[in-house]
């Protein structure tokens, strides 16, 4: 009888203290992971920067405005969800070298950024489906002005 | 509400069949492109209709006419008009992608999304519309 109360005893014990354990030894929780859009806004600085180099190509300047609403509108959202801790602005793209063929690298960038975007939708939620969604069509767009 | 959002997009779909209908006979230059868009805008048209047989919805049939936001008399306006209804379509279905957690319906929103803000882009280049691309495709402010 009495062995069966401290058992039991034991058991009530060991359920209360099993949590509390844990959260002593739990380590502070990890910073989120990387919003997804920050990288297509990335993604859209980079191609405006590409699209600016261009000055022989007509399409040129258009593009490069297209991709800068593009991040503009990615990188709003993106601090509208996760508000940025200091006012700084996010980094400026570091310039790549220049590649060989500029126009040719524009129109890699441009199917990239179509293929990034779309894929993202799938699981974004829907008010953000809608934003992404569009960017990825109008990369395909400026793709068409490219072909 | 989905059916709503898609039933909106079927509208435009069959708006964008009887355009592609009325314009033909001043495109003949162009008589391959605009078979390709009558064609992807029929196919879209059914796989929507039976999107919402499976919903329980009863699809809405076309109007018996639509109306060009300009009349269409010639090759310049018959691109005008084509460029407008692509970028209706566009607008129905990106108010489609923002409504649905639907996987597939989102995957077919998206789709048909792109491929209206292609269309739409060469019938803006094909007029001389300056830009041809559009920055935000069903976006009203884009």
């Amino acid at each position: 009888m009495i062995s069966e109360s401290v058992s039991r005893r034991r058991v009530l014990f060991a359920v209360a203290a099993a949590p509390l354990a844990v959260a002593c030894t739990t380590e502070p929780p990890a910073p989120p992971p990387p919003d997804p859009l920050s990288a297509l806004a990335a993604q859209a600085r980079a191609d405006a920067k590409l699209a600016q180099s261009l000055t022989s190509v007509p399409a040129a300047a258009e593009i490069a405005k297209a991709r800068e609403t593009h991040a503009g509108l990615l990188q709003a959202e993106v601090d509208r969800e996760r508000p940025p801790l200091s006012s700084t602005a996010p980094p400026a793209p570091t310039s790549p070298p220049t590649p060989p063929d500029p126009l040719a690298a524009l129109r890699t960038a441009l199917d990239e950024a179509v293929r990034d975007a779309s894929t993202l939708v799938a699981s974004l939620p829907s008010y953000r489906a809608g934003l992404v969604g569009s960017v990825a069509a109008g990369c395909a767009s400026l793709r068409e002005v490219l072909a | 509400m989905n059916v709503d959002a898609v039933q909106t997009a079927l509208g435009t779909e069959h708006a964008a069949l009887w355009t592609y209908g009325l314009v033909s006979a001043f495109l003949g230059n162009q008589a391959a492109a605009v078979a390709e868009g009558a064609n992807a805008h029929r196919a879209r048209r059914d796989t929507t209709e039976r999107w919402l047989r499976d919903k329980g919805a009863t699809p809405n049939p076309p109007a018996a006419a639509y109306l060009p936001p300009a009349p269409v008399s010639d090759g310049p306006s018959a691109l005008t008009a084509l460029a407008a209804v692509e970028q209706d379509t566009c607008a129905a279905w990106h108010g489609v992608l923002e409504r649905t957690d639907d996987a597939a319906l989102r995957a077919s929103a998206l789709e048909a999304l792109t491929t209206a803000a292609v269309r739409a882009t060469r019938w803006r280049k094909a007029a001389g519309t300056n830009p041809a691309s559009i920055t935000m495709p069903g976006v009203a402010s884009g």
